[in-house]
């Protein structure tokens, strides 16, 4: 174990060195960024699976037309992630022999569902005995991960992460700790999940789905609206990155867990383990509440999501809370469930490399009970932001924030 | 005693075998298969009939059976493990703030999410109900530990088929060690449901009667073609090494080293046949343990009766153990099925030297596979065990844990 106290961590700090995107705005995150920026929502009819029957018929769904070829016979939500992960690796200057050892921290909340329900539809129905096991071959939870892990022909540790919404905040979170403690030297970590007919009927039956695009933290706010694709980041400490002549993008500097223990769907009301955990992430990140430039919060859209997420912020915040540019990647691209966590991060480091919040659609009045500062319509510019927040707050009260500083911390 | 020393100091199990621990050591001294007829319509003769079930296990001292009506069976047998691991750890009190729930499982809450799969799609998807979506996520069974036992700190659920309990118990062990929590239940929970047994068997993962031999799996076996699917729940508390014997525990399972490792040549949901990566994986195990191969007593196998999964551990160890002498191989799959944590459980009761029987179904080992099953003989008590679990896709991951 490299430089590692048995015990304890390395104390190393670990930087952010590739990015990779696929979101509804596009395959790459060039594309990511610029729909952030222009704040139009991609959520829109969906036209993957027949939504007729469906409560709700929208959502925002990764152009599948624009697909780089290859792995044809993949799930959706494994070749999301191995396309997010290649553009990544790409940014990182990395080569597979660079790779060779890299630990892999994935999350997903459905792997490849929406293949696996051709099956089950198939084998619940008369012809049962021509359904093809093939379809359920790639869509275990770990696909996305083992995916990634195969592209890039890795042979360190795998970690797959199904902790619903959480997931890809919490699979960041654990490549950080493992890179700390010197499990691995190189980590890639991130989350994929792609639109399926069963999770978007399962929030349908919640009543949490908007029949519109969701307004977070909008007074008339009335659910979420879900998405699809992969975030993914390349993660090393910065002796590292600089030994291979990387460049340093942004640090990863503190992650924090905690758990409500209140509610299997409902978050806690005062947001107990949502503020647990960014305390956490601050202290992880020896990063002062008062340092936070800006947040990207979990923001689903739902009444009782967001209200207790902004309790939580005011708790850890205080009379700042107000003061704090806020902003909601769901605003744009909907719920993208096991991925939020890994798309949502992508996005605050591009905030803090860009020096600007990405902004949320106009629509909507604020939630005056929300007492947050939200960024509307245009993006903020912020030129001396120095750090930032991200937060995923997940179904079964599983809480997981980030913390990212500049690459000038580094 | 290292300060950040991590041990296990209880366990609780929900198994083919019952409620605890107790049926699992008979089971596993007996060394029978624990499987029984699973239901399969519509089968054909050659397919596979048997499964490792959980029979009805009274869990209302665990889980007053209000609440059990609105888990998943995952989320039942899972705290009702983790109260029995608490129980069995005698912890006087537990500050929530500072628990950890570390599970792992493979397909989560199957029954349920083949309801809502069959209302979504077949009755309408108005038809869903939204109880089966709340327990059929992955991590339902983690919430409902946390949930159940007050626990506030870290909820993660891992996903990494076979070899996720030990990534949990890797994933838990650092959570202690570095402080950011005092306690930290890590464990399984799976179920089998026939349609999963179905598309399992459709695979040619679960072990078929031939011609010359009944159902069963063979772990390691030159007759082996397949596993016995299984389920349960099985969940260890973990504490600080210091902080138990301060409080006097009275059993302690060091998990003293921790190691993955990944076979990118394997397909999806197979094995490959990277024996040298996952010997890496196994080295680094045993370093961060600071042991040899020659300071292992017993190696508590993941294998199942997979063809190839089998072959590639044994490979694996050949290839760790290079010309030290080796150790017994227990092979506790065997008896418990694939899923559920019976491996973990076991692996805890084979480090406190928990008597394993001969293996009934085996017939011989592979010829080329050079590992030692046990052959049932008594065995001293061991200082220190390599417990491994390979997972369908690529995945590895090993523990040392030692007798503290």
């Amino acid at each position: 174990m490299p430089g590692a106290d048995p015990g304890g961590t390395t104390g190393a700090k670990i930087v952010v060195t590739g990015l990779g995107a696929i979101t509804a705005f596009g395959w790459g995150v060039a594309p990511l960024w610029e729909g952030l920026r222009e704040g139009t929502t991609a959520v829109g009819p969906i036209t993957r699976f027949d939504a007729s029957l469906h409560r709700t018929r929208l959502a925002a769904e990764v152009p599948l037309a624009l697909a780089p070829h290859g792995a044809r016979r993949a799930t959706w939500a494994d070749r999301f992630a191995v396309a997010a992960a290649e553009e990544a690796t790409r940014q990182a200057g990395l080569t597979p022999a660079a790779c060779a050892d890299a630990g892999v921290y994935f999350g997903s909340s459905t792997g490849g569902m929406l293949e696996s329900e051709a099956y089950y539809a198939t084998l619940i129905g008369p012809r049962a005995r021509h359904a093809r096991p093939s379809l359920l071959v790639a869509q275990q939870l770990n696909g996305p991960g083992d995916a990634v892990a195969r592209s890039l022909g890795t042979s360190g540790p795998v970690e797959s992460v199904s902790s619903a919404c959480a997931s890809g905040s919490m699979a960041i979170g654990a490549a950080l700790r493992a890179l700390r403690r010197g499990d691995v030297e190189l980590a890639i970590a991130g989350g994929s999940d792609s639109l399926c007919q069963l999770t978007y009927a399962g929030f349908n039956a919640l009543r949490s789905v908007d029949e519109r695009a969701c307004r977070p933290f909008r007074r008339d706010r009335a659910g979420l609206s879900i998405g699809e694709g992969a975030g993914v980041l390349v993660l090393e400490s910065l002796a590292h990155a600089r030994a291979r002549g990387a460049f340093p993008i942004a640090v990863l500097a503190g992650e924090g867990e905690a758990c409500d223990a209140h509610h299997m769907t409902a978050p806690h009301p005062e947001g107990i383990g949502a503020s647990a955990a960014i305390s956490q992430a601050l202290a992880d990140a020896e990063t002062d509440a008062a340092e936070i430039d800006f947040v990207n919060a979990h923001g689903t859209g739902t009444p009782h999501n967001d209200l207790a997420e902004a309790r939580a912020m005011h708790r850890v915040f205080g009379d700042r809370t107000g003061s704090i540019p806020v902003t909601s990647t769901k605003a744009l691209l909907g719920h993208l469930l096991g991925s939020a966590g890994a798309v949502e991060a992508v996005a605050t480091v591009l905030g803090l490399v860009r020096r600007e919040v990405h902004p949320m659609p106009v629509a909507g009045e604020p939630d005056e009970a929300i007492g947050l500062r939200l960024v509307l319509g245009r993006p903020l510019a912020l030129p001396r932001a120095i750090a930032a927040l991200s937060t995923s707050l997940a179904f079964g009260g599983a809480n997981a924030a980030l913390v990212f500083r500049c690459a000038e911390a580094a | 005693m290292s300060p950040h020393a991590v041990v296990a100091t209880g366990i609780g199990a929900i198994g083919p075998w019952g409620g605890g621990v107790e049926g699992l050591a008979r089971a596993l001294a007996a060394g029978r298969p624990l499987g029984v007829e699973i239901d399969g319509e519509g089968r054909d003769d050659r397919a596979s009939r048997l499964a490792a079930l959980v029979p009805d296990v009274d869990l209302s001292r665990w889980l007053p059976p209000a609440s059990a009506r609105r888990l998943g069976r995952p989320s039942r047998w899972a705290v009702a493990a983790a109260r029995i691991a608490l129980e069995d750890a005698g912890l006087p009190s537990l500050d929530g703030a500072r628990v950890a729930v570390i599970l792992a499982t493979s397909f989560g809450a199957v029954r349920f999410t083949e309801n809502l799969v069959r209302q979504t799609l077949v009755e309408g998807p108005e038809s869903a109900q939204p109880f089966y979506f709340s327990e059929c996520v992955a991590n339902a069974a983690a919430a409902q530990v946390a949930l159940a036992v007050g626990a506030r700190g870290a909820n993660v659920t891992v996903t990494q088929r076979e070899a996720g309990p030990l990534v949990a118990l890797a994933r838990g062990t650092s959570e202690v060690r570095e402080g950011r929590a005092d306690v930290a239940l890590v464990g399984a929970a799976d179920e089998m449901t026939p349609l999963l047994h179905r598309v399992l068997d459709r695979f040619g993962a679960t072990a078929r009667p031939t011609a010359h031999h009944d159902e069963a799996p063979r772990p390691f076996d030159v007759a082996r073609n397949g596993m016995l699917a299984g389920e349960g729940a099985a969940v260890l508390v973990l504490e600080r090494e210091a902080d138990a014997v301060a409080r006097g525990a009275s059993r302690r399972v060091r998990v003293a080293g921790t190691a993955g490792a990944f076979d990118a040549e394997a397909a999806p949901s197979d094995w490959g046949e990277g024996d040298e990566t996952m010997a890496r994986g196994i080295a680094r195990a045993l370093a961060r343990a600071g042991r040899s191969p020659a300071a292992i007593d017993r190696v508590v196998a993941g294998a199942s009766g997979s063809r190839r999964g089998d072959r590639l551990e044994a490979r694996a160890l050949s290839r760790a153990w290079a010309g030290a002498p080796r150790p017994p191989v227990l092979v506790p799959k065997a008896v418990t099925g694939e899923y559920g944590g019976g491996q973990l459980a076991a692996a805890f009761l084979a480090a406190l030297g928990v008597p394993f029987g001969p293996v009934a179904a085996m017939t011989a080992v592979e010829p080329g596979l050079d590992v030692g099953v046990h052959d049932g003989s008594p065995l001293p008590i061991p200082e220190a065990v390599l417990v491994g679990a390979l997972a369908a896709g690529g995945a590895g991951a090993w523990a040392v844990l030692e007798r503290a």
